[in-house]
């Protein structure tokens, strides 16, 4: 058994026998938790497993790499499969303690673990069609999931968030499909491999410009990022925390896995395009934040301002700025989404998320105070907290490199993220507005800011352990960067039918 | 051969981008389906010149085979496809009974009246 494939087979397996336990209950919640912890286990293992130097690398079928399809399990690819099973395992666990067995949707959790699947297989593959199929896995489950419990308010929202995807997928087998006419494969160390051979070609240069359409628009860079701040509003809290965290952010791996380690590194022109994008994003993305009035709206073009931070780091392209993208990445799929569900703590605890009708809940509650402000501050990268060691490191790469404009408008972007931050501290924890409630008397909310509260340490770790997950992102960055020695990993796994 | 594929595929996409752009969820939904077509014909057209090439089955045939690797891409693509237009149906049919009609304009006015 080679254990590149269990973080994709294990949440299948785990979503189609849910299926079959039948109705949510006791039994079925344990045993979703006991995989989630599993899936984490197996992900764990893989980092050390990286760390010690041995990379695993599955060829399907025993078939070598060109002729069959690879799954490449590199220290970058074994991160993200940490934070996605990290994020199920709390969405798993939020949704546990938010409602009781006979609440539950019975199709939820199940589809949690088919997106998970799709969102690890896209981590992992080493094949550019392949990918296309993890990323339909991971969206019809995220279509499911986003309109199983809307009403029809929200269910309004869904459809941007189709047709948009249902673009980018078109345009995806369209740019797969042209990968294969160029280069004859579409296996990345077979690209890497071609792509060497045709330095210069201007083909390659419009197959890249196509790729960050696709997966700009997955990942929400600014134009193509309306579908999100609309979409993700509508989705209960657990899930907007696995979305938040997780979605985008396969978009930004992809970018990352396509820029430093699948195409020519000789690209400085898109590189360039991408870095202004970014700041583009960064900035109107948390204008956007600004104007909104209720948590979960606030939150979601947070992310988008967000994501600019770590194209910019993509597109500035040293190997510090990739690793400082990774470290960015790392630090904030926790934030985000631990801020979410910090969010459905409140909701639960004043009724509802609209800032006009919230209020009282340092008072009532200071913990989900410390808790908000821990990760609201980290988020916009106050000293020693995790969001901050990231930030630092892409200004310091943006001034090495003389983007005084993009560092500029990197700054009023923070700046401004505190602003918002702090308009939600305002309104829901610190004012106290007449005939507004705060249900301590709910059960539900210590076991719920118990989930957070985890994801929180986990978070404060990385702000003061900075070095120390500084170090394995360098390691992950420079095994990314490596095309020689990813193509020499994939290449020399040796298998049938090899040339 | 190629120049013409190059043009049905042009046109294909064009008129894809027109009926997505309409306000009908039916010209939406044939749109994708037609935005969806225009993509597996491009990956069919990655095979190379059909012309003095056999089908790609091994033994059939002395002349050199098509490359058979488009079609089996084309294949997961179809099937995939095929899922999610049928997801677009159920999602605008559901649309079409909450909000009683079947304008995009009309269904997003209302919510900038609420």
């Amino acid at each position: 058994m080679n254990a590149a494939v269990l973080p994709f087979l294990l949440p299948l397996f785990t979503g189609t026998l849910t299926l079959f336990l039948g109705k949510p209950g006791t039994a079925r919640r344990a045993f979703l938790v006991a995989s989630a912890l599993v899936q984490l286990g197996v992900a764990a293992w893989l980092i050390a497993e990286n760390l010690a130097g041995r990379p695993h690398v599955l060829l399907a079928g025993g078939w070598a790499s060109a002729v069959g399809i690879t799954l490449v399990a590199d220290l970058l690819a074994a991160i993200m499969v940490a934070l996605s099973s990290l994020t199920a395992l709390a969405a798993v666990l939020f949704t546990c303690f938010e409602s009781r067995p006979r609440l539950e949707h019975p199709l939820r959790l199940p589809l949690v673990q088919f997106m998970v699947a799709g969102i690890n297989l896209a981590f992992l593959t080493g094949d550019l069609f392949n990918l296309f199929v993890a990323f339909e896995i991971m969206l019809i489950a995220s279509y499911a999931l986003l309109t199983l419990e809307a009403d029809d308010w929200d269910i309004k929202q869904a459809y941007p968030y189709l047709a948009i995807n249902l673009v980018g997928s078109t345009l995806f087998i369209c740019a797969a499909g042209l990968a294969y006419g160029l280069f004859g494969t579409l296996n990345f160390a077979g690209i890497i491999t071609r792509a060497a051979d045709m330095s210069g070609d201007p083909r390659i240069l419009v197959l890249a410009l196509l790729l960050l359409v696709v997966f700009g628009t997955k990942a929400g860079l600014f134009p193509l990022y309306y579908w999100l701040p609309n979409s993700y509003p509508i989705l209960p809290a657990a899930l907007a925390g696995l979305y938040s965290g997780m979605l985008t952010k396969v978009g930004v791996y992809v970018l990352l896995r396509m820029f430093a380690t699948v195409l020519p590194h000789d690209l400085s022109g898109v590189h360039q395009l991408i870095a202004w994008l970014a700041g583009l994003t960064m900035v109107l993305a948390v204008m956007g934040a600004l104007s909104r009035n209720f948590i979960r709206g606030i939150l979601s073009f947070h992310i988008l301002s967000q994501i600019g931070f770590m194209a910019l780091a993509i597109g500035l392209f040293t190997p510090l700025s990739i690793a400082a993208c990774i470290f960015y990445v790392i630090h904030h799929i926790i934030v985000k989404a631990s801020l979410f569900l910090v969010g459905g703590v409140a909701t639960v605890l004043n009724r509802t998320d609209d800032l006009d009708r919230m209020g009282h809940l340092w008072r009532g509650t200071p913990w989900v105070g410390i808790v908000f402000l821990c990760q609201g501050l980290s988020l916009a990268g106050i000293p020693p907290l995790s969001g901050f060691w990231g930030k630092y490191l892409i200004i310091v790469e943006g001034l090495r490199a003389g983007e005084y404009i993009l560092i500029g408008a990197s700054l009023v972007a923070s700046l401004l993220t505190l602003l918002s931050m702090l308009k939600i501290w305002l309104a829901a924890f610190w004012s106290e507005p007449e005939g507004v409630a705060v249900r301590v008397d709910d059960w539900r909310w210590r076991p719920l800011l118990g989930v957070v509260g985890g994801l929180t340490v986990l978070s404060l770790g990385i702000g003061f352990g900075a070095e120390a997950v500084m170090q394995v992102a360098l390691r992950a960055a420079q095994a990314a960067l490596d095309q020689p020695g990813y193509v020499e990993l994939v290449l020399g796994a040796g298998g049938k039918g090899g040339g | 051969m190629q120049i013409e594929t190059a043009l049905l595929i042009g046109a294909l996409f064009a008129c894809a981008t027109w009926l997505i752009l309409q306000r009908s969820f039916v010209r939406i939904l044939f749109g994708f389906i037609l935005l969806s077509n225009a993509a597996n014909l491009l990956v069919l057209s990655m095979s190379g010149r059909p012309e003095g090439r056999g089908a790609p089955v091994v033994g059939e045939t002395e002349m050199p085979l098509v490359d058979p690797l488009p079609q089996a891409l084309i294949l997961t693509a179809i099937v995939i496809g095929f899922g999610v237009t049928a997801y677009l149906v159920v999602l605008l049919y559901r649309l079409f009974l909450d909000q009683n009609t079947t304008s995009v304009s009309e269904m997003y006015r209302e919510e900038e009246g609420e």
